[in-house]
């Protein structure tokens, strides 16, 4: 993802907006890092360029 | 409620049906449905194009025929892979990881969502719907294409233990409830079965 795409991203759950921390970078891309919710702290790690927004109930580790 | 309306069902079910989906879909959903939907819409200089559910990436082919990127957000990473494949994951289209009910993006944002073969599974199509509009542009045109509620009793009992039908009625209940304004349906299907698909489009109020 780019850097910029910050500005239309917000948290899932309140809406506030997310803060990029650890990232590593290819040129302009953000390959991996963790956006970071400014008002609840939850935590949304980028993968491979992708970010993961799911909601915490709803990520792959969470039992079905 | 449907077995695959409860999210970790859907999720479970789409681990594997991604393996085929893309053999089995055109068969309810084709390319020539896909343009007679993306005919219902405006599409601005430079627009904000939301496909919510994208999966595989069908849906968002025929976007891209309209506008140079497209934003898409699917909660299975399954098939995502697929979409990825056609598109590379650094190309035209950004891809999420994310919940339909519960969107990443900010108020205001996109001039078209669309989202086609998501709602049914929905939990509560109308907050899904809300949130639609949350991120849509004042005036901005949402697109959903669900599955149309079939005519037969033997068909109704199956389709309603398996997922979210509904006819154009509900259709507009729903989308007024959650706040559209001039909401259209459309039935469409391929020529074995015209009114397999219903297409709902709609807009955002300006203020």
């Amino acid at each position: 993802m780019k850097e910029s795409l910050l500005e239309i991203l917000c948290c899932p759950l309140d809406k506030h907006d997310l803060e990029l921390e650890d990232a590593e970078y290819d040129g302009d891309e953000v390959i991996s890092g963790t956006l970071v919710c400014s008002e609840c702290g939850e935590r949304y790690a980028i993968e491979d360029g992708i970010p993961n927004l799911l909601p915490p109930d709803m990520r792959e580790e969470t039992p079905a | 409620m449907g077995i695959l309306e409860n999210k970790a069902r859907a999720r479970l079910f789409y681990k594997y049906l991604s393996k085929v989906y893309d053999q089995i879909n055109p068969f309810i959903w084709n390319e020539e449905m896909r343009a007679e939907a993306l005919s219902l819409l405006e599409f601005p200089d430079d627009a904000m194009v939301l496909d919510v559910g994208c999966g595989t990436g069908f849906a968002t082919e025929g976007l891209l025929e309209h506008v140079d990127e497209v934003y898409a957000l699917d909660q299975s990473e399954h098939q995502l892979e697929k979409a990825y494949e056609k598109f590379g994951k650094r190309g035209p289209v950004h891809f999420h990881v994310g919940d339909a009910e519960r969107l990443p993006f900010a108020t205001n944002t996109f001039d078209v969502v669309w989202s086609s073969g998501s709602i049914e599974y929905w939990p509560d199509p109308v907050r899904t719907l809300r949130e639609f509009r949350r991120v849509s542009k004042p005036g901005g045109q949402v697109l959903v294409v669900g599955p149309n509620y079939p005519d037969h009793t033997i068909t109704q009992k199956l389709a309603d233990a398996i997922m979210l039908f509904y006819d154009e009625y509900e259709a507009d209940r729903m989308f007024k409830t959650a706040g559209f304004e001039d909401v259209k349906h459309m039935f469409q299907g391929p020529s074995y079965e015209p009114d397999v698909a219903i297409t709902t489009v709609a807009r955002a109020p300006e203020n």
